[in-house]
């Protein structure tokens, strides 16, 4: 009996050891079925553009795609330039919708699909009526880039940046009156990345604070620097609305801590007592 | 006032001779040391879940559309709601060590043999049971760490060829996991393992004290050598009283159990809740890492490393056979481990083969 | 004997003060819940929705909107897109709810028609009581 378990205990750990490496395989096995739900599915854009017939400037396009915030989101490309990312046959056609690399002046309703709030802004300032009207002015391409757009930030404004038509003043003192709510912003983001460290739920905060950040920065795209010192006051009100619901947060979670603490206490006071007591003699 | 309570019981139940026989002069070995105590832990750990399970119970909605709202709200809104779900939450995980470790003391101690073959069998049973509240209980809080988990776990039986993929569709209600699914973890959860749990835990201890407590292994060794010819209850005249004795011992390991779990909640209180147990389960978007707890990632790694699938499964199926079994394969009399050599390699061996896939699991 | 009779006694404050500990928050645990969850209603009078018009409002600290829809009536919706937060906006000449962030668009029973939003934009319900709006 004892010699039949030692033989299948060893049948089960050389397999083991001489096998290790199969993981990959054994998770496609296990997870490709229909019922790991929608996994690896084919783009047929992304396998053309990154094979090595492509020409070199379209392969780096895949490459700064995925360093982007809308690789992130599941943003691919039909999404902006149309097309089927299914049937490599008819990818490109206009039947699909596709829509091929957008004209410079195009580029503003190119992206403004799906970013309305911002193109209607940007149509309304100096930038967007600038480009209308002499086919001069930057459109998104120009301070977001093409294809590795990145998350938004304060510092997109910047010297060499905005200096290429006009003198950097203007965008400075745009800079400067974002500068506060932007930084307030970012305080508010981490402070919702420490809650998120300690097992708080913070989807609810978090959507109220992107919408209030969203409509700031859309804001942003008139140039209007009077606007955005008017409304500013309005925005600081709702983060501060926020900051108050996170600080509360961060209370209650001490206030947890310490009353966990002192239970932990109280049993660990009862076993030392109860280990004492059990030391001591009887008579 | 406690005197006439005591009367007016003892002329109807016979209170002083319950007492006496049950709890003062039942009698346990000198030789009984604190590791002896881990079952009453785990009964303690269990009463634990099932009374902070009924309270998360008033507050939890088992509806896909509901269920992990209810539960941020237990967390948030509820006064102390927090409390008693990382109560059930840490509970769910120590009360499984616990048992782990029960098993390998009584393994250690040789006390599976006979004539403690049921006790041991009942016992393999009941882990493998709490193995089964953990699965079912995963998926309650329906976030992506719940259902992505679930979704691995019930794929498992498909490696069967012939009735494998009915398996996974009757665990599961259909196809994929979905409301179905919760809905039948969350019966098996609350209304079926509970009373198969408790009977089961009722037989177990009624054997342990049917029996007659074993002693250890330094302890009376010619008594555990006699041939089994008849009935003959192991009793100690010699020994010291169980209450209070003994019952001292059991409560301080529950103290000590419940500092630990206050230790966790305090320190470590997203130990058990990663990132992904705070986001609600998406169907749609299968996340970098999935992995199961940690009781079932040595089998999971397992899983991993044998090429085949069927194979993986049928190998585990045969070790939980042999781990049901084993009164039967190891009949040597002999309890004392240290006498025993080979018994003692193998069993470090495997130790060690457990814990190390668990953490290449990771 | 005397050092036993100690720890028993200070075993038993450490009881008693777990059972507190333990029962204080059960009982608040069980306690039905305050009269700050209960929803408090919003009433607006009908003339501040025009027909074909809207009004944006806040309920409950959520922002709103009232819609007097020529087909369907009076209808109320919450503001907030269910794609990433942002405040929808009522589209009059296309009988349609925009979200101006990503673009996300739902009909007037609150479907996603097109765009990221994940789920149907919430509807509160409304009613008329003579010539006032009462939503919630």
């Amino acid at each position: 009996m004892r010699h039949l378990f030692i033989l299948l205990m060893m049948l089960f750990t050389l397999p083991s050891i001489a096998s290790g490496g199969w993981r990959e395989e054994m998770e496609k096995a296990f997870m490709s079925a229909p019922w790991a739900g929608g996994q690896g599915e084919s783009d047929v854009c992304i396998e053309c553009h990154s094979s090595e017939m492509m020409k070199p400037a379209f392969l780096a396009v895949v490459d700064e795609w995925k360093t982007s915030w809308h690789f992130q989101n599941n943003i691919s490309c039909h999404d902006c330039h149309g097309g089927d990312p299914k049937d490599s046959a008819i990818a490109m056609s206009p039947q699909r919708g596709f829509l091929g690399t957008p004209k410079y002046l195009q580029v503003p309703e190119f992206c403004g699909k799906c970013h309305i709030g911002i193109l209607k802004n940007y149509l309304e300032s100096g930038h967007g009526k600038a480009l209308k009207a002499s086919g001069k002015g930057p459109n998104c391409v120009t301070c977001h880039g093409a294809h590795n757009i990145q998350k938004a930030n304060i510092d997109i404004i910047n010297e060499q940046r905005c200096s290429k038509c006009h003198s950097y003043e203007r965008a400075k003192i745009m800079k400067q009156a974002l500068f506060l709510t932007e930084k307030k912003i970012g305080e508010l983001e981490s402070s919702f990345g420490r809650l998120k460290k300690q097992g708080v739920f913070t989807e609810e905060g978090e959507r109220t604070l992107f919408s209030t950040q969203a409509e700031f920065r859309t804001l942003f795209h008139t140039v209007d620097v009077s606007l955005v010192k008017e409304r500013s006051d309005d925005f600081t009100r709702k983060l501060s609305l926020i900051e108050k619901e996170i600080q509360d947060t961060f209370v209650e979670l001490r206030f947890r801590k310490n009353f966990s603490t002192f239970m932990m206490l109280l049993f660990a006071g009862m076993s030392v007592v109860t280990l004492l007591l059990l030391k001591t003699p009887r008579d | 006032m406690a005197r006439r309570l005591k009367d007016w019981l003892e002329v109807r139940i016979g209170l002083d001779d319950l007492i006496r026989t049950q709890l003062t002069e039942y009698r346990v070995p000198n030789t009984i040391n604190l590791l002896s105590t881990l079952g009453f832990v785990v009964l303690a750990g269990y009463i634990i879940q099932v009374v902070s399970g009924i309270f998360l119970l008033i507050y939890y909605v088992p509806h896909p559309e509901h269920a992990f709202r209810s539960v941020q709200s237990i967390m948030s809104s509820v006064p102390y709601g927090w409390l008693f779900r990382q109560i059930h939450v840490v509970g769910s995980n120590l009360l499984i060590a616990a048992l782990i470790l029960h098993m390998l003391t009584v393994f250690l101690m040789g006390n599976y043999k006979r004539p403690r073959e049921m006790t041991w069998i009942s016992g393999a049973v009941l882990l493998l049971l709490a193995l089964v509240f953990g699965l079912s209980g995963y998926l309650l809080p329906w976030s992506q760490l719940s259902y992505w988990a679930t979704t691995v776990a019930t794929s498992f039986p498909t490696a069967f060829p012939f009735f494998g993929d009915f398996v996974t569709k009757v665990l599961r209600g259909g196809e994929n996991v979905s409301g179905i699914t919760l809905g039948r973890f969350f019966a098996l959860h609350i209304a079926i393992l509970p009373p198969i749990f408790l009977s089961l835990m009722v037989f177990h201890i009624f054997l342990v004290r049917r029996i007659g407590i074993s002693a250890t292994p330094f302890g009376v060794e010619d008594e555990e050598k006699r041939p089994l010819a008849q009935y003959i209850k192991k009793t100690y005249p010699d020994g010291n009283p169980f209450y209070p004795y003994f019952f001292q011992k059991e409560m301080l390991m529950v103290m000590v159990y419940c500092t630990v779990m206050f230790f966790i909640i305090t320190f470590m209180p997203t130990l058990f809740l990663p990132e992904a147990a705070n986001t609600p389960a998406d169907p749609f978007k299968t996340p970098a890492h999935i992995g199961p707890e940690w009781y079932f990632l040595a089998q999971y790694q397992m899983l991993r490393l044998i090429p085949n699938k069927f194979l993986g499964i049928s190998l585990q199926i045969i070790l939980v056979g042999l781990f049901l079994s084993w009164p039967f394969l190891d009949t040597y009399k002999e309890k004392n481990l240290r006498k025993r050599p080979v018994l003692r390699g193998i069993f470090l061996l495997l130790l060690a083969i457990w814990v190390v896939l668990m953490f290449w699991g990771r | 004997m005397k050092r036993r009779k100690f720890l028993k006694a200070v075993l038993a404050i450490f009881g008693l003060t777990s059972l507190v500990s333990f029962a204080y928050p059960l009982l608040r645990f069980l306690a039905p819940p305050s009269g700050e969850a209960r929803i408090k209603k919003l009433v607006i009078e009908k003339v501040e929705v025009p027909i074909g018009g809207s009004k944006n409002i806040v309920f409950n600290d959520m922002p709103a909107i009232v819609i007097n829809t020529p087909e369907r009536g009076l209808i109320a919706f919450s503001r907030v897109c269910t794609h990433l937060g942002c405040l929808i906006e009522y589209e009059k000449d296309k009988h349609q709810l925009l979200c101006p962030c990503h673009a996300g668009t739902y009909d007037l029973e609150g479907n996603v028609v097109s765009g990221p939003p994940p789920k149907p934009l919430p509807r509160l319900p409304l009613k008329v009581e003579g010539e006032n709006i009462v939503i919630g």
